[in-house]
């Protein structure tokens, strides 16, 4: 058996694993815009999707295609969107921090862009600058809040190139306690007008999606996704650690930035536009890197899908579950995924890579 | 050649390395030898790159090391460090492959191939790295290293490794140390900190003897492998019965001494 048999074993079944979870997304993508407090047939949903695109059927009524074309599509492509970008983030900030614990809601990233998205909605009228930038603000704010978060972080637990796990969940635990208290500040004294509610900003909330949030938040989260998908190889010489990359060639401080900026920018825009759902960058990663291997050539790619994926699964849940009335959906996803979180520590406690 | 001069590093104003001239030749095998915080890692650093030096040069190839982007200078030097842990679970390929980042040579399956039979590692190909025992993860990352310099090269280039053996067996350290050698015949230049005297004796064409981030001596073994030499730099009663033209010298420590330390103890 030569190396190039291997490799290229390797990348058939990475084709196919990526294959699969694209194929499971498109499913799960037409059970969600069927199913809901108003239930549209599968049938009707293709038809009104293809009458979009030219081939008129004509089987369904003016309030089915309403509801799929302006409430339930919009949803679908955010909860893509978001459940994606987390995914991948998580992914890429794990091989940053070469921590497989490391997830941007547990180390402040989201709560940092919760907190400059919550001041800006309240404090942000009377920044007359922020107005040039229209819809793209808020996204941005909580863009330097999670940016200003991770970098703390970053500098509190890492040392020599070496990152100290109990360090980076302990500054974790104070940057999220001290964010959510800002939070909790900065709502109490504003007025009912300004803030939807306090669930949106910590549980997170789908709810709010149209096609205005779809649009920016796919020009803000598709350019940083393609960023780290290129960056595998530097993940992979990462992973044996900073001063090892170095010496193979990786241009460490570089990627850094690149990987930083580019997490807080998608994990910015997501909380922007859902709120704090948190658990899905965690579960992602590792449930495939449990059953492919670490090569982050597949886990990149993969962690996008199967972050929409389980967000969408997610929304399903959320909208179900109490019908007609909506649960929010970072409920869902903790419920799921904290108790991955034990499991993962319990076994991270027994076998260190 | 890589020429280090007056190379020189601080921590907190104390210096760890002071005034240090080394040059590394194609060809040749440089051991770098000396007691327990002598400044051996700061100085294997300082020429791999990976610590920057306040005062000095040093130069790959005539060119200075500040010159060289990250992925140039991966082309013509390797390193491995004393340890190194992963996090995640790649096989242990995975890892030699990685040794290929840089080059991204056409040649990478046989490369790959060729460095894991050397090293012996090819039936742990598919096991996991974190699964591996020291001196079996040892010898992955010495593939790896390996691979970086494998294919031959017009120009010069340098291998370096921080005690590469110290898990090894016995066997394996002798086999590491002749691939090595025959590393050297490709135009490259090897650097090898060893703790163990007999085996500097055998292989190396150069040694180095540090003490207290200066540089005592340095030149062929028989010039530096001396009883007065080590047992100075090592503080240590050192007996070195010299060579002839078929054997190496060799080190024997005076137990004696252990006795009498011991019995002043209790």
């Amino acid at each position: 058996m030569t190396v190039n048999t291997i490799s290229q074993t390797k990348t058939e079944l990475q084709a196919k694993v990526l294959l699969g979870l694209g194929v499971g997304l498109l499913v799960l993508a037409f059970l969600s815009l069927s199913v809901g407090a108003f239930s549209i047939p599968l049938g009707n949903v293709l038809s009104i999707i293809s009458s979009q695109l030219g081939v008129n059927f004509a089987d369904f009524t003016a309030q089915q295609s309403n509801v799929l074309l302006q409430i339930r599509l919009p949803r679908l492509l955010l909860a893509i969107l978001v459940g994606g970008g987390l995914g991948i983030t998580g992914a890429s900030l794990q091989g940053l921090f070469r921590n497989p614990l490391v997830e941007p809601g547990l180390i402040g990233v989201s709560t940092g862009g919760a907190l400059f998205a919550v001041i800006f909605i309240v404090f942000g009228a009377s920044i007359p600058a922020w107005h040039y930038l229209g819809p793209f603000a808020l996204p941005l704010a909580a863009f330097i809040g999670g940016l200003l978060n991770t970098y703390i972080v970053y500098r509190i637990a890492s040392q020599f190139g070496k990152t100290d796990i109990s360090l980076l969940i302990l500054s974790g635990v104070a940057l999220n306690a001290l964010s959510g208290a800002l939070i909790g500040l900065v709502l109490f004294y504003a007025d009912d007008a300004a803030i939807r509610n306090f669930t949106f900003w910590s549980l997170g909330d789908l709810g709010g999606a149209n096609w205005t949030k779809v649009g920016i938040g796919f020009l803000l989260i598709v350019g940083p996704v393609v960023f780290l998908l290129s960056q595998f190889r530097n993940l992979n010489a990462l992973a044996i650690g900073e001063n090892e990359a170095f010496h193979m060639g990786v241009d460490v401080q570089k990627t850094k930035i690149i990987l930083l900026v580019a997490s807080a920018v998608i994990v910015g825009t997501a909380v922007s536009m859902s709120g704090t759902i948190g658990f899905v960058g965690l579960v992602v990663p590792h449930l495939l890197r449990l059953t492919f291997g670490a090569d982050h050539r597949l886990i990149l790619p993969g962690s996008f899908l199967l972050g929409a994926i389980l967000l969408t699964g997610a929304d399903i849940l959320a909208r179900t579950i109490v019908m007609p009335a909506e649960m929010p959906i970072g409920i869902i996803t903790a419920i799921m995924g904290a108790p991955f979180f034990v499991w993962l520590i319990l076994r991270f406690k027994k076998i260190r890579y | 050649m890589l020429q280090a001069q007056d190379v020189h590093f601080c921590i907190k104003n104390q210096p760890i390395i002071d005034q240090a001239s080394v040059n590394l030749r194609p060809g040749e095998l440089t051991v770098l030898v000396g007691p327990n915080g002598a400044g051996k890692s700061t100085l294997f650093k300082i020429l791999a790159g990976e610590n920057p030096c306040k005062h000095g040069t040093v130069r790959y190839n005539g060119r200075s090391i500040h010159q060289y982007k990250t992925k140039e200078l991966a082309r013509i030097r390797a390193v491995m460090p004393q340890h190194s842990e992963l996090t995640f679970p790649f096989r242990a390929i995975e890892v030699v492959e990685m040794g290929l980042f840089a080059s991204g040579s056409d040649r990478s399956g046989e490369i790959i191939r060729e460095v894991m039979d050397a090293t012996e590692t090819w039936h742990l190909r598919e096991k996991l790295y974190g699964n591996l025992s020291g001196g079996e993860k040892q010898r992955i990352q010495f593939a790896r290293v390996l691979a970086q310099v494998w294919e031959p090269k017009p120009f010069p280039r340098y291998i370096m490794l921080d005690e590469p053996v110290s898990s090894m067996d016995i066997a394996f350290q002798h086999k590491a140390m002749n691939i090595l050698q025959s590393v050297k015949e490709r135009n490259v230049a090897v650097l090898v900190i060893l703790h163990d005297l007999n085996m500097t004796a055998h292989y190396a064409d150069r040694v180095v003897l540090l003490k207290k981030g200066l540089i005592y001596k340095q030149g062929s073994v028989e010039d530096t492998i001396t009883s007065e030499n080590l047992a100075w730099v090592f503080d240590h009663p050192i007996r070195v019965i010299p060579g002839t033209d078929s054997a190496a010298p060799f080190v024997q420590t005076n137990p004696n001494f252990i006795e009498k330390l011991s019995l002043t103890l209790s």
